[in-house]
């Protein structure tokens, strides 16, 4: 991969250039990654992921109690522990657990859950459970409002998914910024790079442009370098989550100060007919999770990235009538990557001992959080949270 | 507009060309990139006769420039905006505010409402009306040049703010901040000068201010009628009340004189003194913002060396100003695709990212706005902004005003027209790549010359 300082050997710019560039100081910093340096990339599964078929387990008779059409076969289960295992179409992420790089933590939801896709993608979002609290601000824009935060320039969080931002990237001061293409960072061939230098235009602001926009073509660069590499394009499934994962990393080799990436995976509400939509949609997931995490690792970015998948809810423990599922509670929360603590954490819920039809819900998903925020980011979590919570033992 | 030539401030002194500070084409240039979005060739000769006092009389007046489409704009705007609302299409009212910005005849009232967009910034994101937004934009555009109360009255009783900071769920039995806080911190002092107490208290006193059918309504049921005690004075205030108290406070004047700097001062110009100087006058002027607009622009301060090319162009005055320069009226680029760029550079129109709104001065510009505004100022250059796509024949342009057709006479004359500079022999280097190919001035060569001058650094910065 070239990096920023090969290009920049090269780079005509730079004996132009009327200043440092902003990131050959940082390149002058220490090398090893500071907690300034930590990624959280969310992916958000939209539309209520059937975790007893993600995490399926194995020992609970409940399962074949209740899931007579939609049970996979004990065989065709990739098992992770004599109780548990994932769904067959996740061989990749069945693979990073092996490796290390994936912690589950089983039956994460909140007390009193909401069923409204809405609602409850509102109470992940905001780690609030006031309906009035709902339209304000986000649990990572919360986050990154603390004044621990630098403020960077090109935003401390990135939206990739093409939809409208989430909530949770929303806080009082800080914003995301909405990237789907790598277009926007790429500069038109027929422009000229040289216009910066413009010699007759003083002062210190002057300077600052200068030096931001060569920095800015500096960045292009590299990206349309990055983007020139085949190798990576293989590696990622051509799922529109693979394309978000794969901008991601582009991204965060760029680098982009972002702190925060924030993609988003649709389709998990199945009613009816789930078990090929819902395979297609773990192996998507899996894979582009997989790909993800081993290209990082091949740029040696590996220990400087954490990715979090969450569902608004689980569902029903019992299948319905249209050989599907409807909404349900509590759910596996994936964490992956090389710094975390993998396993299984958190017990296993019973699907023999429900509440009213649904699993109960032993781990509040703002312990999740708690943990990313505090333990990855170094971030305080009380104010984005709304109070304290037991942190997991996952990282 | 009351005239303020009684009492010159010392700060504020009146401008007087001079041997150091000559009334040129510079500062005719500087004049409508502050306080409009630039101006056609035909403008700059025209103020540059008239003298500053005409050129500054006609932007205060709101006849700044010559509508491509004359004293029809008004009414055109007008159906436009009513089209856009019967169709309830978010991007399309984006677009009819840059169809204003790109045909206005005043084109400060639109940096006006522009600055108060921001000032009270408030996103469709969260209001999800067409209607309420394009009404507090005409909000913005009416009372924006007036007495800033009664712009603060209109704008925070109207409902899209009301719907944007939550006041329907602010009840006596379980108040909403969001407005009050707001209210203060944003609108009227300014962080520093009221307490968290305040906020709580200033939140009872709104209580009961909602929106039914679609208007303001003061249910008294919902009010807490008990008392309150704010900013040290105790009484069983209402929202009246809490706003009177709020614009008679000093710090509201300051940030109003702040405010007015931001949008036509240079980063760091003017100084502590020279701010409160403003804001003493205008609480003298009762917030008077036509006031202070006058008092800044015709001042030294505003016509100094130090003010000159030292503010950053927003993504608006920089795509507006670049087109209306270029004289890109027929046909004019996309307003849809001006706004989808607006957003791009990082300016989203009627979805300003946080209550604060956008960060403005050097945060327009980082890697993702850098790189926007080359590609922008290649595709306007290009013409590809035009439907259809469409060259602008920018040689003729040139020619048009008298400008020799050969590379050197097309850099002169772009110079001329876009930065004031006189002399483009320091620009060469900037666009020494563009034109270097041949002594042929073509339509594609003009236009990657005009990019790369739209492209430097000094396009950036008004």
């Amino acid at each position: 991969m070239a990096t920023r300082r090969e290009f920049l050997k090269t780079a005509s710019l730079v004996a132009l250039a009327p200043t440092v560039p902003v990131f050959l100081q940082r390149a002058a910093r220490a090398a090893e990654p500071g907690p300034d340096d930590r990624i959280l990339v969310v992916v958000q599964l939209d539309g209520g992921n059937d975790g007893i078929n993600t995490l399926i387990p194995l020992r609970d008779e409940g399962y074949a109690l209740h899931r007579k059409q939609l049970r996979v076969p004990e065989e065709r289960v990739l098992k992770l522990t004599g109780d548990v295992g994932l769904h067959p179409s996740m061989r990749a992420a069945a693979d990073l657990f092996e490796s290390g790089r994936l912690a589950i933590v089983q039956g994460v939801g909140y007390p009193n859950p909401s069923r409204s896709h809405d609602v409850s993608m509102a109470i992940w979002h905001t780690a609030r459970f006031d309906r009035e609290e709902h339209k304000s601000y986000g649990w990572i824009g919360r986050a990154l409002d603390e004044p621990a935060v630098e403020s960077r320039g090109a935003g401390n969080s990135v939206f990739v998914a093409n939809q409208a931002m989430p909530m949770a990237l929303i806080g009082r001061r800080s914003a995301g910024s909405s990237l789907t293409r790598l277009d926007g960072l790429m500069v038109r061939n027929e422009a000229p790079r040289t216009p910066l230098l413009d010699a007759g235009a003083g002062g210190d602001l002057a300077a600052f442009v200068q030096r931001t926009a060569l920095d800015a073509y500096a960045t292009a660069e590299v990206l349309a370098e990055i983007a020139r590499q085949p190798a990576a394009e293989e590696a990622y499934p051509s799922s529109e989550l693979g394309n978000q994962l794969k901008l991601v990393s582009q991204l965060i080799k760029a680098p982009l100060p972002a702190r925060v990436y924030y993609a988003a995976q649709g389709g998990y509400d199945t009613h009816a007919v789930q078990l090929p939509v819902h395979a297609r949609l773990l192996r998507e997931l899996s894979d582009a999770m997989a790909a993800f995490l081993n290209d990082l690792r091949r740029a040696q970015l590996g220990q400087r990235v954490v990715v979090m998948c969450f569902s608004e809810f689980g569902r029903r423990v019992a299948e319905n009538a249209s050989v599907g599922t409807d909404h349900g509670t509590a759910g596996p929360v994936l964490v992956a990557g090389a710094p975390v603590r993998a396993g299984l954490h958190g017990s296993t819920p019973s699907l023999t001992d429900l509440i009213d039809g649904d699993v109960k819900t032993p781990l509040d998903f703002r312990q999740v959080y708690a943990t990313l925020l505090e333990d990855w980011l170094g971030l305080p979590s009380e104010a984005a949270l709304g109070g304290r919570f037991e942190k997991l033992g996952i990282l | 507009m009351g005239k303020a030539r009684e009492q010159p401030v010392s700060q504020w002194d009146r401008y007087q060309p001079d041997d150091d500070s000559p009334w040129n084409l510079r500062r005719v240039v500087h004049l409508h990139r502050r306080a409009g979005f630039a101006a056609t060739w035909a403008e700059l000769a025209r103020d540059l006769k008239d003298g500053p006092e005409a050129a500054i009389e006609r932007l205060l007046d709101g006849k700044a420039c010559d509508s491509p489409v004359g004293n029809e704009f008004e009414a055109i705007a007008g159906l436009l905006g009513d089209a856009v609302v019967a169709s309830d299409n978010p991007p399309r009212l984006k677009a009819w505010w840059l169809y204003r910005m790109l045909f206005s005849p005043d084109p400060l009232a639109e940096r006006l409402a522009l600055m108060w967009h921001n000032h009270f910034a408030t996103s469709n994101r969260k209001v999800q009306s067409v209607a309420l937004m394009r009404e507090q934009n005409d909000v913005f555009r009416r009372l924006g040049r007036g007495r800033f109360g009664e712009l603060v009255i209109a704008v925070v009783k109207h409902p899209a703010m009301l719907v944007w900071l939550d006041a329907d769920s602010n009840r006596k039995e379980h108040p909403n901040e969001n407005l009050a806080r707001e209210l203060m911190e944003l609108f009227t002092l300014g962080v520093g000068n009221y307490t968290e107490n305040d906020v709580k208290e200033a939140a009872r006193a709104l209580t009961g201010w909602t929106v039914r059918s679609g208007e303001f309504r003061e249910v008294p049921e919902y009010h807490d009628l008990l008392p309150k005690t704010i900013l040290g004075q105790t009484g069983d205030f209402a929202g009246d009340d809490l706003l009177r108290m709020l614009l008679g406070h000093a710090a509201t004047s300051g940030r109003l004189a702040r405010r007015i700097c931001e949008l036509l001062m240079g980063d760091g110009v003017a100084g502590d003194e020279a701010l409160d100087e403003l804001g003493a006058g205008l609480r003298e002027h009762d917030l008077n913002v036509g006031w202070a607009i006058e008092t800044v622009l015709r001042s030294n301060a505003f016509f100094s060396e130090a003010n000159i090319g030292s503010r950053v162009q927003g993504p608006m005055e920089f795509m507006v100003g670049a087109a209306r320069a270029l004289e890109l009226f027929d046909p004019p680029p996309s307003t849809l695709l001006l706004a989808e760029w607006g957003a791009t550079l990082g300016q989203d129109l009627f979805h300003p990212p946080t209550v604060f709104g956008w960060t403005g001065g050097r945060g327009w510009i980082n890697t993702r706005s850098v790189i926007a505004r080359t590609n922008f100022a290649g595709a306007l250059a290009d013409g590809s902004l035009s439907n259809p796509s469409h060259p602008p024949d920018l040689p003729a342009l040139a020619r048009r005003r008298g400008a020799a057709s050969d590379p050197d006479g097309l850099l002169g004359f772009f110079a001329k027209l876009l930065f004031g500079v006189e002399d483009a022999g320091e620009l060469s280097q900037t666009v020494g790549t563009a034109l270097a190919e041949s002594n042929e001035v073509t339509l594609d060569s003009a236009g990657r010359l005009v990019a790369a001058l739209l492209g430097s650094s000094r396009a950036q910065l008004a």
